[in-house]
Order: structure tokens, then C-alpha cells, then sequence
């Protein structure tokens, strides 16, 4: 068996093992097997190629760097996933505080909850910076998307882009599993929502 | 799954549904109720449209930026350098105490040279007394040492033994296959497994 093919028929655990003993193409097979989906998920987030560029290089540079604190008894989709997840959502907020919310707060539990602690100046049509993203990403289900929380667009693709467990997302987002759950229906309900007119 | 008959579906219920966990059959309120069959209808093709999305790619030479970024340890380094030097430039102030304690070593390095310089007589006569007293303790300790070793009752057999010049040749060869065998074991066992281990994949 070549050497390329005994890299791709080794586990995660087993390539990180070989990237701690100093081999480059182990380290070069961790960045094959998760630069797409890093990439989607933080292009989904942020909605920006150069920015999801930028931050999905960010993910591997920080994992790889720091690859001896990997602890294996966990999976290592979740904890680049994980970190990746945590410069897409940082970078989110931090553009947020340059802004203002329109969303209610994350924390809020209730329908009525969010409505009160969100912030009601404007409306939410797409401006021609969605539309032109929109074109980017291709279709309306990418706008759609776009327009849910940053907590609840990392739960659905996640979910259902990524097909990720429950448990997985709850370990991922650290979050609660119930809250994962929470996340989840709310995302689809406000998704179903956007693309109705789609369907009649 | 035992629920009333009357009771719309829940969301868990729907997500057992979009799974496959369970088939639309285990729920009988969904014989009579239009909005629960729409409803999951309509979540079914989100979740196909949802799965059917394109996964798209960084640039081709994503890996090759993020490697030019990675430092690749080197298993024969001394790793504790590496982290010292990190953990001392973490700071300003581990930063100022580095630079105080190569401050202090500086000024005793200086101090030793030039008191060096002034008393090379001094260091001359007590380097020769410390060179004489070091050869007579090293002879001492090996005469003991091999005086002791001749009085042992297995010396006449080892002597004995290494006498004759084919037998040390066997023995020595022996000594080597033994070394080479160890070394490609060792080779072997570092070598990457050939099947992976079940469920460690993500």
C-alpha cells in the first residue's frame, strides 16, 4: 500500500499521532480531510470567501499549532469544528458590536422573549449587499440562512449540511443538549418560514 | 412513541420522523391530521434542500499558506527549550526577570574574567595541586576496583571464556544481530498501521 493510501485508510487519531512525531503529511492529511467542510461552515457563517479564507486558515493554524493539547479521547472533527465555530461566531459579534442587533437576545427562551429583546429599527428585506451574496452563494436557501442567528446557522449546518449528532453539536458549540435541540427546531421553523413562498 | 391519538406532533417527534428512527406508522394522529402531514412535508424538503447544499472549497493553495504557518515539532529537540523560551518572553515581567537574571550572569562572567587575569599565578598552582590529587584518587579507585573484581569466584570462568578469540567473535556477533534486530522492531513499530481502528474516525 502507498504511503498516500495508508494516510487515507488511518484514522483521525492515528494521523494526529504521526503529526505529533514531526511528519509533515500527516499534518498535510489533517488539512485534506477538513478543509471543506471548515470552509463551508465558516463561508455559511460569515458569508465573505476572503474573510472565510482568512478565518478557516486561522482554524488550521491554531489546531495544528497546537495539536499536542489535542486530547484524543474526544473526536477531532469536534474540536477543529469547535474552533472554527469559535472564530466564525468571534468575528460575528465582533462585527455585531460595530453595528447593532436586530436579533433578540440568544439567550431568550420564548418566541415572546425574543420579539421584547429584539431591536426594532429597520426592516429586515435584503439589502443589495444579500442580494449580491446571495448570487455568490447560490440560492435562497443560502439568504435564508444568512438571516438566522449566528447560533442558530452553526446548529443547522452543523445538523443538517454537515450531519452532525445532536450530542456532537451540543460538544461542539458547548452548549446544552436541550439547547442544541432548542436551536435547531427554531432554525428550521424560521427557514420554513422564509422559503414558503417556494413551496406554494 | 405512545402518544394520544388527538396530540399534534412535537418537534422530537418530527426529528425522529426525519431521521428514519421511527416510520410515519408509529404515529396514528397522522392519518387524521392535514397540518402535522403538512408540516412534515415541509420540513422533509428543507431538510433534503438543506443536505443537498454544495460544500464549497477554499483556494488551491490553502493547504500550502496554512503550512508555511505551522511549526512542526521535531521529535529529537529538546522540547523544554522550546517551551522555557516561550513561557519567558510570555510576559513583561518574565521578560524583565529574564533580562535581570542574564544581567546578573554577565557581570559575574565579567567579574571571573578579570579577577582571572590578576591572579594567574594563584589559579596555575591550584589547578596542578587539584590535577595531582585527581590522577592519585582516579588510580586509587580503579586498583580497588580491579582488585576487587579479580577476587570475585566467577573471575577464573569469565577469563576463561573470553580467552578464546572465535568465541569472543560469536559473542560480539551475537551482540550485533541482537541490535539490528531490536532497531528493526523498533522501525516496524513506529511504522504506520496498515487498518485503521474502528469508530476513532470522526
Amino acid at each position: 500500500m502507498s504511503r498516500r493510501a495508508e494516510l487515507a485508510a488511518a484514522t483521525d487519531q492515528e494521523i494526529v499521532v504521526l503529526a505529533r512525531a514531526g511528519q509533515e503529511v500527516a499534518y498535510r492529511e489533517l488539512i485534506r480531510r477538513y478543509e471543506r467542510p471548515i470552509f463551508a461552515l465558516v463561508f455559511r457563517m460569515v458569508r465573505d470567501r476572503e474573510l472565510a479564507e482568512d478565518l478557516s486558515q486561522e482554524t488550521f493554524v491554531k489546531a495544528l499549532n497546537a495539536i499536542e493539547s489535542y486530547r484524543p479521547e474526544f473526536k477531532f472533527s469536534s474540536w477543529i469544528f469547535k474552533i472554527a465555530n469559535n472564530a466564525a461566531i468571534d468575528h460575528l459579534r465582533r462585527r455585531e458590536l460595530d453595528t447593532l442587533s436586530l436579533d433578540g437576545s440568544p439567550h431568550a427562551e420564548t418566541p415572546e422573549a425574543i420579539e421584547a429583546t429584539a431591536l426594532q429599527i429597520g426592516n429586515r428585506g435584503e439589502s443589495p449587499l444579500d442580494a449580491v451574496e446571495a448570487k455568490e452563494l447560490g440560492g435562497e436557501i443560502e439568504v435564508a440562512i444568512g438571516r438566522l442567528r449566528p447560533e442558530y446557522r452553526s446548529c443547522i449546518l452543523l445538523r443538517h449540511v454537515e450531519g452532525r449528532a445532536y450530542e456532537e453539536i451540543a460538544e461542539i458549540l458547548g452548549l446544552p443538549l436541550g439547547t442544541v435541540k432548542t436551536y435547531i427546531h427554531r432554525a428550521r421553523n424560521e427557514l420554513r418560514q422564509s422559503l414558503a413562498h417556494l413551496r406554494e | 412513541m405512545n402518544r394520544p391519538v388527538e396530540t399534534h406532533l412535537s418537534p422530537d417527534d418530527i426529528d425522529v420522523l426525519l431521521t428514519g428512527a421511527a416510520d410515519a406508522g408509529a404515529y396514528p394522529h397522522l392519518d387524521g391530521c392535514r397540518p402535522c402531514q403538512a408540516l412534515l412535508a415541509a420540513e422533509r424538503h428543507l431538510v433534503a434542500r438543506l443536505e443537498s447544499l454544495t460544500l464549497e472549497g477554499p483556494s488551491p493553495e490553502f493547504a500550502d499558506i496554512v503550512m508555511s504557518r505551522v511549526a512542526i515539532p521535531d521529535p529529537f529537540a529538546i522540547r523544554s527549550l522550546g517551551t522555557a523560551r516561550r513561557r519567558l518572553f510570555a510576559t513583561r515581567r518574565s521578560m524583565a526577570a529574564a533580562a535581570m537574571v542574564a544581567l546578573v550572569v554577565a557581570v559575574s562572567m565579567a567579574a571571573s574574567v578579570i579577577w582571572t587575569l590578576g591572579n594567574r599565578e594563584t589559579l596555575a598552582a591550584a589547578g596542578s595541586w587539584i590535577g595531582a590529587e585527581s590522577v592519585g584518587l582516579l588510580w586509587l579507585g580503579l586498583r580497588g576496583v580491579v582488585a576487587n573484581f579479580i577476587e570475585q569466584p566467577w573471575y577464573g570462568d569469565a577469563r576463561q571464556l573470553f580467552g578464546d578469540p572465535a568465541r569472543v567473535a560469536a559473542i560480539s556477533g551475537g551482540i550485533m544481530l541482537a541490535y539490528v534486530a531490536g532497531l528493526l522492531a523498533l522501525r516496524k513499530l513506529m511504522a504506520l498501521p496498515a487498518q485503521g481502528v474502528a469508530n476513532a474516525h470522526a
